[in-house]
């Protein structure tokens, strides 16, 4: 077991520096290849060449991309400095980088952000899988009657629908019109109502869409267990229905569920960008667009790297989760 | 033109000498809310429209801004955007500054810290100015001429701190001899020769080449003082040391700044503000359209960036709210520039600005109220020297004059059209919807333009790099435009004299170099007299539209939300048409 | 955001060739199946995919669409104006808005006009159909392409190649896929491999959206290959003396191609959803081009007061990905009877 551990925890981080690696050649080659110079991005309305040139040492950008990757990923384990210019900018451990764009630690940054993604994915999580893991069993218990087609129609046409369109409906319909909710997010420590009124629209608009991906896949893999010899031999055995369907149905039915579970969690945690973008919300995916949008080279390759390691990590949960939930899973 | 500005500064006086009498009646915050949620009185539509509404001296209360864009830097060296130029008399105070006073009146410079607006000597070479007694920072220490001296020194790390406006790198060194505070060799880190400090109480600037708006530079927060003690460098714009009325108490990047009294700055020193409000908030907020439901639903006083009341909520505000909305001008021209490189050919450009559609550019803008009044030339009404009749290109009556187009497309050799780019930063909705409609009124005449949404992040290494706009065959350079300060210097120069051409960061997009215009500078810098030098920029203006290298659409105009809390309201011509931060106070 | 395609497990669907239609209502159908000789699988899916009314439903609207988006000029030419043509005097200057109630729709205008500009949403609509549907289809071959051979290559080969391909796709899935194609899109030159204006662009969404959509195909193809492989008729034809491409060509191939089609088909509306999604963020096709996404994104400034705007582009995906997702439901659960229905 610790020996597994050991070995996925390596195979984490060399997969999060090969994330790392590819994003910094990336973001440092369009640039180059399209002639734009994102040092002259840091200098005024009027730039002259001396301090874009000034800004560029300071930056590190004209260093072989290899020596930047190394800053950056010493960076996080023992902090950095920035010299350049007679000033010289600390930035502590864990260093993700320092944005030249805001004066700030890309941490302080990312700190800041991540409380707003947080409660946006968990609550909508919760929500999802309520009702996703709910609608779905009984759609597959009950299967052929009328709830059941229901149940499956609505959740194809949740699929189907764009989440930015799904968020500007809700915004319409609740804010604009009904103004049952509030627009803006506000952290839990200001004010409960404020963050639970702030986030109502997003959760609700997020777990509609994963409901519905819930509900199929919930449905689809419980038929299949249901199907299986073992469910026949639970029945045979004359053991009640509850306890055939609680027990053993379930516990085959959750696992594959678990696996999309700590994908999607983990994936939405790292960058939720249509959902923040359409209602406005400053978290990791807000980040990422702004970093983007102003080509703020430090941001994006520390939330690149937040959104890799989310994933990646939120996979080793799972498999971890399966040795307790599934006996039949070893890991070796 | 001189005329008409007249003629506003008068209508002004007369409607401010009105609301007075409708404002103390309003004054003991009266019931009537004229349609909005507001507590008192709203003063009425264009009610602070180059004039004072609700005209008060109580002090007291919070002001509270509301924002969705944070500052470039409140580090007074480093901010350029112009809602930071205005915020940061609050904490900032200059050797000069712009009078308290609504519309083109606020443009006249009066002393700060100075006893004078500055002895200038014959030659216009040198100027001395004496401080007053009593000026102190927050910590009771007296402001000096040495603290004065680092501040604007700290201009030339541009290394370390950029962002900020350089003129006075460019007028006192311009062949950039000093390296700023930060290398500076000198013990106490003042090497500058063009300033010198024989005491505390005197400063002395000696410029190479004379300069007629040399104290407008003075004016910017860029000639802030900042202590050498507390000069934190980069980080100087997270905490400033206040030399101004009010104090940073807290500050959160993008969230919330909170300003208090500083009680040892001393009234009697400052003829300019009023520091009215006890404290003073800015909070930011995530989502433009849910700040403008807050400021109607009143609880928050103004927009800090005054970028006008978005789509969204126009309808509504004009319907609904129309007596707590002003529609200043901003000064701002929005326009289209033809870079001469790629189109060489004057009869091509000019067969472009006959062909485009006003009205519908102006209506791409956001209409008359949220776009602006439609431009027929290159100079803001605000400024001397402007005429917003003169219209060389008709194009005032608001449609297309296809005859002339085409007839200038004979005359270019391309009578059936020709192809070209449009230019259009990417991150500008309104911007690449202009583009649109001026693609489609080319059509017309069979000029066929491409839209190229360029990197808007990325704006001085693309369109601002001659070689770029040339390779990348960009015709037509979709922009906007506004003065760092209210002259024709500040408005035209960088982007009509051919000197002004740069490399990177270029903002000469048309590279415009002719001798006359460029000669016509030279005089209209040396002339002290401002309505002589407007004469000159007249003339530049006129020379630049025979040109034919600028299609203005609007002078552009904003939506403004003024609460009805607010008092001592009114719009200032030196700050872009926003509001005169540092005069406002609130009710209760 | 993951792709919406969890639903089919690697190992299961091979299993379709062989079954049997069952009978409607049967609430397991394994244990009733009887093989009938002679009849080809693919005929047998067919006849079961047109029993699924939904599906055929699906099916009729995607034949639809993509006739709207071939026909796209005729069928403006006969019901509305051009696409770009500005109509500024069904606009309220003063608010930008249609004059008109409902968004300005009318008998001249069938959805409305857009806000500012006049532009007829009709024919915006139909003529965004055709960039909705070639940059999914192009994306999804594409991905297909990627994604069945890499998959075939790690599949068949295994060791260190299975074990290099892999992590590759790992790296992929984990890969913010927007965020990397906003910064990308943003950057492209003006003319590119000879394409000049909105041609670039659908070049680069559908390279993008297909690069990014490969991993997802190629892990259930190396899983179907690797659980082919070791079956009796591979190794004897192995045994046989078959060489590597014979085998992987004869023999895997039609065995994969079930799966690939149903994975095909349901990866079209992901790749809708994903174009939206990107001319939503900015990095669409460039203006005047229409398409649904950038439509949705014109329309969050106006939504307040013309909702309409919004309603109608946000309908076109919602129909066009539905009616996908249920034809590709369809012909998941016609060559897979162990599936949902």
């Amino acid at each position: 077991m610790l020996a597994y551990i050991i070995r996925r925890l390596f195979a984490v981080v060399v997969m999060l520096l090969v994330v790392t690696l590819v994003t910094l050649s990336i973001f440092f080659l369009i640039p180059k290849m399209t002639g734009s110079d994102p040092a002259a991005m840091f200098v005024g309305k009027q730039a002259d060449p001396a301090s874009i040139e000034a800004i560029r040492q300071k930056l590190g950008l004209d260093e072989p991309i290899l020596v930047q990757f190394w800053h950056f990923v010493s960076g996080i384990f023992v902090g950095r400095d920035y010299t350049g210019g007679g000033d010289t900018i600390h930035c502590a451990a864990p260093c993700f980088g320092y944005s030249f764009r805001t004066e700030q630690d890309v941490w302080t940054m990312l700190v800041d952000a991540f409380p707003v993604t947080l409660s946006m994915v968990v609550g909508a999580a919760v929500l999802w899988l309520v009702l996703g893991v709910s609608t779905g069993v009984v759609s597959a218990l009950k299967r052929g009657t009328v709830i059941d087609r229901a149940a499956m129609i609505t959740a194809l046409a949740g699929v189907s629908l764009p989440i930015f369109f799904t968020a500007m409906l809700a915004m319409l319909v609740f804010r604009t019109q009904l103004h049952w909710v509030d627009a803006s997010y506000v952290p839990i420590t200001e004010s409960f109502g404020g963050w639970f009124g702030g986030l109502l629209l997003p959760w609700v608009t997020l777990a509609f869409l994963y409901a519905a991906m819930y509900a199929r896949l919930t449905r689809a893999t419980m038929l299949e267990v249901l199907g299986e010899d073992y469910i026949r031999t639970a029945r045979a055995k004359g053991l009640p229905e509850p306890v055939v369907l609680g027990k053993h149905a379930m516990r085959s039915t959750m696992t594959p569920i678990l696996t999309i579970f700590g994908m999607d969690l983990g994936a939405l945690i790292g960058g939720a960008i249509l959902t923040e973008t359409a209602f406005s919300l400053h978290g990791l995916g807000g980040l990422a667009i702004k970093g983007v949008s102003e080509r703020d080279l430090p941001l994006i390759l520390a939330v690149t790297l937040i959104t890799a390691a989310c994933v990646v990590i939120a996979n080793l949960v799972v498999d971890l989760l399966y040795a307790v939930i599934d006996p039949r899973v070893r890991l070796a | 033109m001189l005329k008409s500005s007249q003629r506003r500064i008068a209508a002004g006086a007369l409607l401010a000498a009105a609301t007075m009498v409708v404002t103390t009646a309003c004054g003991g915050g009266s019931g009537d809310n004229g349609g909005g949620k507001g507590k008192a009185g709203a003063a009425g539509f264009n009610a602070a429209v180059n004039k004072v509404a609700n005209a008060s001296d109580k002090k007291g209360g919070e002001l509270k801004f509301i924002g969705s864009q944070e500052a470039d830097n409140w580090d007074p060296q480093r901010g350029y955007y112009g809602f930071v130029w205005d915020f940061a008399r609050y904490y900032t105070r200059q050797l000069v500054t712009f009078k308290a006073e609504p519309g083109a009146a606020s443009t006249e410079l009066v002393p700060d810290l100075a006893t004078d607006a500055g002895k200038v000597s014959d030659d216009g070479l040198t100027y001395t100015f004496t401080l007053k007694d009593g000026i102190t920072w927050e910590d009771g220490k007296p402001i000096t001429s040495k603290d004065i001296k680092y501040g604007i020194e700290r201009i030339w790390a541009q290394d370390v701190i950029s962002g900020g406006p350089i003129y006075l790198q460019q007028v006192l060194d311009p062949k950039g001899e000093y390296k700023g505070p930060y290398k500076d060799t000198a013990a106490d880190k003042l090497g500058l020769k063009a300033i010198e400090t024989p005491d505390d109480k005197t400063i002395i600037f000696k410029l190479p080449v004379a300069n007629g708006d040399f104290l407008q530079m003075l004016a910017m927060p860029a000639a802030s003082p900042v202590r050498q003690d507390k000069d934190t460098k980069a980080k100087y714009g997270l905490k400033p040391f206040s030399s101004g009325p009010y104090k940073w108490e807290s500050y959160t990047p993008n969230k919330s700044i909170k300003l208090v009294r500083n009680d040892k700055w001393d009234a009697k020193t400052d003829t300019v503000r009023k520091a009215l409000p006890d404290r003073i908030s800015v909070t930011f907020t995530t989502n433009a359209d849910d700040m403008d439901n807050r400021l109607v639903e009143g609880e928050y006083d103004l927009d800090i960036n005054a970028t006008g009341v978005g789509a969204a909520a126009r309808q509504k505000v004009l319907q609904q709210h129309k007596d707590n909305v002003d529609n200043p001008q901003t000064g701002f021209i929005r326009y289209a520039v033809f870079p001469q490189t790629v189109i060489p050919n004057i009869e091509c450009r000019k067969a472009i600005i006959y062909a485009a559609d006003s009205k519908s550019l102006q209506t791409a803008r956001g209409g008359p109220q949220a776009g602006g009044d439609i431009a027929s030339n290159m100079l803001p009404p605000a400024l001397k020297g402007a005429d917003a009749k003169y219209d060389p290109y008709g194009k005032l009556a608001g449609a297309p004059d296809l005859a002339k187009a085409k007839e200038a497309l004979k005359k270019c050799g391309k009578p059936d059209g020709f192809k070209t780019t449009i230019a259009v930063r990417n991150n500008k909705k309104i911007e690449i919807a202009t583009a649109e409609s001026l693609q489609q009124s080319l059509k017309a005449v069979g000029i066929d333009a491409q839209i190229d949404q360029f990197d808007g992040a990325q704006t001085s290494g693309i369109i601002g790099s001659p070689k770029v706009v040339k390779e990348k065959g960009y015709g037509i350079i979709i922009m906007g435009w506004g003065a760092d300060f209210p002259t024709g210097q500040g408005f035209l120069q960088p982007l009509v004299d051919g000197r002004f051409i740069l490399q990177s960061g270029n903002n000469n997009f048309s590279e415009l170099n002719d001798k006359a215009v460029n000669g016509l500078f030279d005089q209209a810098l040396k002339e002290t007299d401002p309505t002589k030098a407007g004469e000159l920029y007249k003339q530049i203006n006129t020379k630049v539209s025979e040109a034919a290298v600028y299609l203005p659409f609007t002078h552009e105009k904003n939506i403004i939300w003024r609460s009805s809390r607010l008092t001592n309201v009114y719009t200032a011509d030196a700050y872009n048409g926003r509001y005169d931060y540092a005069s406002l106070g609130v009710v209760k | 955001m993951t792709a919406p395609l969890h639903e089919t497990s690697a190992g299961e669907a091979t299993a379709t060739v062989d079954g049997a239609p069952d009978a409607p209502g049967t609430p397991d159908n394994s244990g009733a199946s009887k093989a009938i000789e002679g009849r080809s699988p693919w005929k047998i899916a067919w006849t079961r995919l047109k029993r699924d009314k939904l599906a055929l439903a699906g099916a009729f609207v995607v034949v639809f669409l993509i006739l709207v988006a071939i026909f796209a000029p005729v069928i403006v030419g006969l019901l509305g104006h051009p696409p770009d043509e500005f109509h500024e005097d069904q606009i309220d200057p003063l608010f930008g808005t249609p004059i008109g109630s409902w968004g300005g729709v009318s008998s001249d205008f069938l959805f409305g006009v857009e806000p500012v500009n006049g532009r007829d949403v009709f024919s915006r609509i139909v003529y965004g159909a055709r960039i909705s549907l070639l940059v999914a289809f192009l994306a999804a071959v594409f991905a297909v392409f990627l994604g069945t051979v890499l998959g075939v290559i790690a599949g068949y080969f295994g060791g260190w190649v299975d074990a290099a391909l892999s992590r590759v796709m790992d790296v992929m899935l984990a890969f913010p896929q927007l965020l990397f194609t906003i910064a990308l899109v943003s950057v492209l030159p003006n003319e590119f491999l000879g394409l000049d204006g909105s041609g670039v662009r659908i070049a680069a969404l559908v390279l993008v959206i297909g690069f990014f959509g490969w991993p997802y195909v190629g892990r259930i193809v190396r899983g179907q290959t690797l659980s082919l492989r070791n079956r009796e008729y591979v190794e004897a034809a192995q045994s046989l003396g078959a060489g590597r491409f014979y085998i992987l060509r004869r023999e895997l191939l039609p065995n994969l191609l079930a799966p690939i089609m149903v994975y095909a088909t349901l990866m079209i509306p992901t790749n809708i959803l994903t174009e939206a999604a990107l001319s939503f963020l900015g990095a669409g096709v460039k203006p005047p081009t229409a398409s649904w996404g950038q439509m949705l994104s014109t329309a969050i400034t106006t939504y307040e007061s013309d909702p309409l705007f919004m309603v109608i582009p946000g309908l076109a995906i919602f129909i066009t990905v539905l009616a996908f997702n249920l034809f590709g439901d369809g012909v998941r659960d016609a060559l897979d009877p162990k599936g949902s229905r």
